[in-house]
């Protein structure tokens, strides 16, 4: 809350603040190969992850409520993350989202299996879902 | 190969359809290693990234264009007390970061 009322003192009238962050949800797991896609496994999220999230949503309901800002426009659009094994996958998951995200372990098996058997070209992809939001400082 | 992320472009083309950088004095909170940043910057008219990372921010500095070199800086900063004058800027992006 007082990060956006921060946000609205350096902006001039009328400027615009965009608010882009992924939606808390369950991402899909899968391989990729050959122009084909296969998900098989999903993410889950954490409590802290979803406590994060609600936070900000009330944050910016509030901003609005009090008139701070305006909301313009809302929209949402995938946005993937791939690596070429699983292995550099659950790697990256335990150093950057090991507080708000966990990747079971029956799904990183199914993972594996499902990476051993694709083609040469394989990789491993998330896929998750973005929100982005235009307000309008009024 | 470390992680890729939206290499197909998925994201710029959403997040410069929502803003017209040109000329634009751009704020971006929680700038990270820059990764988003140079998806705009060379429209945008400055660009200043916040970040508290200092590994993410010594990133965002070394590869830094020498094109954008007069025109992005990146600081460390915290996004409940930024270091700027009121109405200092006219675009802020919350990068991933509330």
């Amino acid at each position: 809350m007082h990060a956006l009322e921060e946000t609205r003192r350096i902006l001039v009238p009328e400027g615009v603040l965009i608010d882009l962050r992924p939606v808390a949800d369950r991402w899909p797991v899968g391989v990729v190969s050959g122009g084909n896609q296969h998900e098989i496994a999903w993410m889950t999220d954490l409590p802290s992850g979803l406590a994060d999230d609600e936070a900000a949503n009330h944050a910016f309901i509030e901003i609005a409520r009090r008139g701070s800002f305006v909301c313009e426009s809302e929209l949402t659009f995938l946005f993937f993350f791939y690596w070429d094994t699983p292995e550099e996958m659950l790697t990256y998951i335990q150093e950057k989202w090991n507080d708000s995200l966990i990747l079971e372990k029956d799904s990183f098996s199914a993972t594996q299996n499902d990476w051993a058997t694709a083609g040469t070209d394989r990789r491993v992809r998330v896929r998750e879902k973005m929100v982005l939001t235009r307000w309008r400082r009024h | 190969m470390a992680c890729q992320k939206d290499p197909e472009g998925i994201e710029t083309c959403y997040l410069n359809q929502s803003a017209v950088f040109t000329n634009q004095h751009v704020l971006e909170i929680g700038s990270g290693d820059g990764r988003l940043t140079w998806r705009y910057a060379h429209s945008a008219g400055r660009v200043t990234g916040i970040e508290l990372d200092a590994e993410a921010l010594r990133t965002a500095t070394k590869d830094r264009a020498e094109s954008l070199r007069d025109r992005v800086a990146f600081v460390r900063a915290n996004s409940l007390d930024l270091p700027f004058p009121r109405e200092t800027f006219d675009i802020a992006i919350l990068a991933w970061s509330f």
